[in-house]
């Protein structure tokens, strides 16, 4: 399997669950030292695996990845599709590079990894598993980050089309509507004062342990799941649902004296 | 990849009302104990995908029974069943299983409607009692639908809740 972004954080998550289930591991990051770090974790877990680097948004980059991936592992028949950006800002300060940096990253590079898959599957004739990393927020809008509001439900829309366009090939396509799930790498793993706030605004107590986020995502990709494709798991804690029919009063983000995302 | 769920509901005692017989052989393989009777931690209720006619030959009768197990019967039951976790002081799953909101007729677009609503609402209401609800709208009668049943049944799935959730394209 290859996993975009899989250095680290959610991505190398996603790795070590699928290595768990036996599969072997291409990694792929936009920085070959990260990608290098990830394998060697998913290394340790016994799974066969290689490091890459490579940009999403390039479509000659990401076939050249393909053959590296499958000259040194074989055939890939699973992609998690993870590589994605995301940092806090107001949309009037988002700067035309900022804004392609967020969005071609998750949209153009989910669509061109899993086109480049699905013509080699295509072509082998063999059907195969792609899951996306979405987030929670695609259904309600999430000022103080657009960038992200934008391309995150752009993976979750292209997954239910992607799914009908290859499902006469046997390719499934899911996504996960991924909660907060603080790690090293995160806005949220890295707050000063730690992640107990946030433990507390989620409905379920607490905030996602990184391992639960890659056991599903692994598990839309094998058999267990063989007829699901085109399906949006929200997993979450019930943290992109609404509490009470009152809500706070509203603040504008650019007046939170705590920035754009109210807490940081 | 080889994958089975072997021992994920060991221990569980698991109530599924009516009937699916994909989720009953998945929550056996994955070590559940199958029962209506005594302490529950897992309540499934599922509705079979039925037929369908056009709004306007659905008499009022029909439309009740549908309403009445689509949604009615859904509610009390998760009620009951949360009741009886909060005074046993313990968490639980409910899974509320049935056909997607417009695959059949309007008594179903319906029920299917409230019910994934009701999934969102009650998930969170009982979150802090440690009460998951979920939901899987599906014509599937498959492996897959008993395979996500037994995902969402076990402590997995700790972080789903209040989600609805289909299999097929069309679901």
């Amino acid at each position: 399997m290859l996993v975009t972004g899989g250095g680290s954080g959610m991505g190398l998550a996603m790795a070590k669950a699928f290595a768990q289930g036996g599969a072997r591991v291409a990694v792929m990051g936009r920085s070959i030292e990260r990608a290098e770090e990830g394998a060697a974790q998913i290394a340790a877990l016994g799974a066969r695996t290689h490091a890459m680097s490579c940009d999403v948004r390039s479509p000659e980059a990401v076939a050249q990845a393909f053959d590296e991936a499958e000259a040194v592992l074989g055939p890939v028949s699973l992609l998690a599709n993870n590589a994605g950006a995301n940092f806090p800002v107001l949309a009037e300060n988002i700067s035309p590079n900022a804004w392609a940096a967020v969005t071609r990253i998750a949209i153009d590079g989910t669509f061109l990894c899993s086109a480049e898959f699905a013509r080699r599957r295509i072509a082998r004739g063999e059907g195969g598993a792609i899951v996306n990393n979405s987030a929670q927020y695609i259904w309600t809008g999430f000022p103080g980050d657009a960038h992200s509001a934008a391309a995150k439900t752009a993976q979750a829309t292209m997954t239910r089309k992607l799914a009908a366009d290859w499902a006469p090939h046997g390719i499934r396509v899911n996504a996960v509507a991924a909660g907060f799930f603080p790690h090293a790498d995160s806005v949220s793993g890295r707050r000063d004062d730690g992640i107990e706030p946030l433990q507390a605004m989620i409905p379920a107590g607490r905030t996602g342990s990184i391992w639960e986020f890659g056991w599903l995502s692994a598990m839309t990709c094998t058999p267990l799941f063989d007829d699901m494709t085109g399906q949006v798991i929200v997993q979450d804690g019930g943290e992109s649902l609404r509490r009470s029919l009152m809500m706070p009063d509203f603040v504008p983000p650019r007046e939170r004296v705590d920035g754009p995302w109210g807490w940081q | 990849m080889g994958l089975a769920m072997t021992g994920w509901l060991a221990g569980k005692h698991i109530w599924i009302e009516g009937s699916s017989p994909a989720i009953a052989a998945a929550c056996r393989a994955a070590g559940a104990t199958l029962t209506s009777d005594g302490d529950l931690d897992v309540w499934v209720h599922v509705v079979a995908v039925g037929a369908a006619k056009p709004a306007h030959e659905i008499a009022h009768a029909e439309w009740r029974a549908s309403l009445g197990a689509g949604l009615d019967r859904r509610f009390l039951g998760a009620k009951s069943f949360a009741d009886a976790c909060r005074a046993r002081g313990v968490g639980g799953a409910v899974l509320f299983v049935g056909a997607p909101e417009q695959a059949l007729g309007a008594d179903q677009a319906a029920a299917a409607g409230a019910l994934g609503n009701l999934t969102k609402t009650l998930g969170v209401e009982w979150a802090r009692d440690g009460i998951r609800v979920n939901c899987i709208l599906t014509r599937e009668d498959g492996a897959t639908l008993g395979n996500l049943a037994a995902y969402l049944a076990s402590d997995y799935a700790a972080y789903v809740t209040g989600a609805v959730i289909g299999i097929a394209l069309d679901d």
